[in-house]
């Protein structure tokens, strides 16, 4: 099982390097507005790949690789940022996607080699804390849920958006005191998280309908950039079976798209994640749509609706076929995708405040979790830590991502209270 | 001076920062990111902000396509807050689209406004 994982994850990061190395896709959207400059030869692959390593790097390790280590599932973040940095890296035509290939390969399987010896060692020191480090996402699998109420907060107003809060709660207690039941001998369990955040998103998405197109003249972007769709059309197949690799890994449970289906599917709440990482794909439509319009260039997991589905699915060869399905069709409507989008503004707007209110809510629920987990593996030592580590970001001006700091404090915490056990000043709890 | 927020995330709490900061001197719209694009393209505007989590790609991607690249610089990434000398470079090099990561807004917006109002 493990060879089999191991050799899907090399397969994933081979085809999405040498995506990247053929101007295909690439994983970072703020890499992809850059693509057609080296496409078209105004900018050279070593400006390029310099661009992707510093737009991407700093996130594998400050984002991709804390989140993968706390729950043991890879974020593709880890994987994807960096096969952007070695198809950007290697040389033009046929031989150069084959080293890229090769590369990402060798890449992929030694994030998952490497990020399991870390785990491994983790659990070899004296004071072992992996398991206290699960505490990190606890805050996250229940406060997700809320983030549909916050992108209606930031695009109606806070008493709109203290509405949807409050009809989502209402909904989520109901489950929780009436959601089980027996139907003929069957016991369903409905689930509470997963009914919240169903019932915030359509209040989300009925406000959204409901805002007009203002008079002024849309742009079209299909007819301005028609050769830049013809190009990404062009090349479905190959985004096809990146997208049924992706599916059947994220099925199989090797990796995850976003921090919060992380830990949801960590937590064994496959429906939970499959909603959550649905709603997700929602806020990032717009977003790809236009990247991919305004560029030619797609990303190796499209507008990551391929997540939900094998969420959903759960069957690593159905989600495969799901997953191709997907992806082609977000690549053959695209053109649609667009019009409707100039239709429906509301949804567009929606679409950012959506990516808004989630990276927010990371930022409070990781910060809270950081601060749980660092305190569960040394009482007192974790609270004190955290809440100096994280404020010391914000005065250094943030080098790390916000999200990311509670969880790398606790990690932190982690290794220094074993430094400190072997020297003497801290005691192993019994 | 007119300045238009295009991209993509923060986008009111970006314009309150640059009305806050320039007072007088600038004009602040917040449009669609292409209509944003569009209002440099034309000349209705003369500079444009964005934010988003890249510092480059709901922030700058119209701006890019529509404007070029020559046109456009990401001040700040992912843990790469922005510095002062990099915006000021970008300035005189001509750029009129700036791009930058939403948590680091209250670094970036200050900067480069202090550059182009100068």
């Amino acid at each position: 099982m493990d060879f089999v994982n191991i050799a899907m994850v090399a397969v994933v990061s081979a085809l999405a390097a040498f995506l990247t190395n053929q101007g295909i896709a690439v994983f970072n959207d703020g890499l992809r507005p850059i693509m057609p400059e080296f496409v078209e030869g105004r900018m050279t692959r070593k400006e390029l790949a310099a661009t992707a390593f510093a737009m991407g790097f700093g996130l594998v390790i400050g984002f991709g690789i804390p989140f993968s280590l706390t729950a043991t599932i890879l974020l593709v973040h880890c994987i994807f940022l960096g096969t952007d940095i070695i198809g950007t890296a290697t040389p033009n035509g046929k031989m150069g996607g084959m080293i890229a290939a090769a590369v990402g390969a060798l890449y992929g399987v030694g994030i998952k080699l490497g990020l399991e010896a870390i785990v491994k060692a983790f659990e070899m020191l004296p004071v072992n804390f992996m398991a206290s480090l699960g505490e990190v996402g606890k805050p996250v699998v229940i406060a997700f849920a809320v983030f549909p109420a916050l992108a209606v907060a930031y695009q109606y107003g806070v008493k709109k958006g203290l509405i949807n809060l409050v009809i989502s709660l209402l909904a989520r207690q109901l489950i929780v005191r009436f959601g089980v039941f027996t139907i003929g001998g069957a016991k369903i369990v409905l689930n509470p998280e997963g009914t919240a955040l169903l019932v915030g998103m359509i209040i989300l998405l009925l406000f959204a309908l409901n805002e007009k197109a203002p008079k002024e003249e849309s742009v079209d972007l299909v007819a301005l950039f028609s050769d830049r769709v013809a190009r990404i059309r062009k090349n479905l197949p190959f985004l096809m079976v990146m997208g049924a690799l992706v599916a059947a890994a994220t099925s199989m449970k090797i990796m995850a798209g976003d921090p919060i289906s992380l830990n949801l599917i960590k937590e064994g709440n496959l429906n939970d994640a499959a909603f959550a990482a649905l709603a997700r794909g929602i806020g990032f439509v717009p977003l790809v749509a236009s990247t991919a319009i305004a560029t030619g260039v797609y990303g190796p997991v499209g507008m990551t609706f391929v997540f939900a589905a094998a969420l959903f699915i759960g069957n690593p060869i159905i989600a495969a076929v799901a997953g191709a399905i997907i992806i082609g069709l977000e690549v053959l409507l695209l053109g649609a995708i667009a019009k409707g989008l100039d239709k429906y503004p509301g949804i567009r707007k929606a679409g950012d405040n959506i990516r808004t209110a989630m990276s927010q809510l990371l930022e409070v629920a990781l910060l809270v979790g950081g601060m749980n987990a660092a305190n569960a593996i040394a009482p007192g030592i974790g609270f004190f830590l955290v809440a100096g580590l994280y404020i010391l970001n914000e005065i250094a001006g943030k080098p790390v991502v916000r999200m990311a700091v509670g969880p790398i404090a606790a990690i932190i915490t982690g290794i220094l209270v074993n430094i400190m056990a072997v020297i003497g000043l801290f005691q192993i709890p019994a | 001076m007119k300045i238009v927020v295009g991209g993509a995330v923060e986008k009111q709490a970006v314009a309150d920062l640059i009305k806050k900061i320039a007072g007088e001197k600038a004009e602040v719209l917040i449009m669609s990111d292409v209509q944003a694009a569009m209002a440099i393209k034309s000349k209705a505007a003369d500079y444009y902000f964005g934010a988003c989590h890249t510092g480059g790609g709901g922030a700058l991607s119209m701006a890019i396509a529509l404007l070029t690249k020559a046109k456009c610089a990401t001040i700040s990434m992912p843990g790469r807050p922005p510095k002062e000398e990099d915006v000021a470079h970008e300035v005189a090099e001509g750029k009129v689209a700036f791009g930058f990561t939403a948590d680091h807004m209250n670094e970036a917006v200050p900067m480069i406004l202090k550059h182009i109002l100068a």
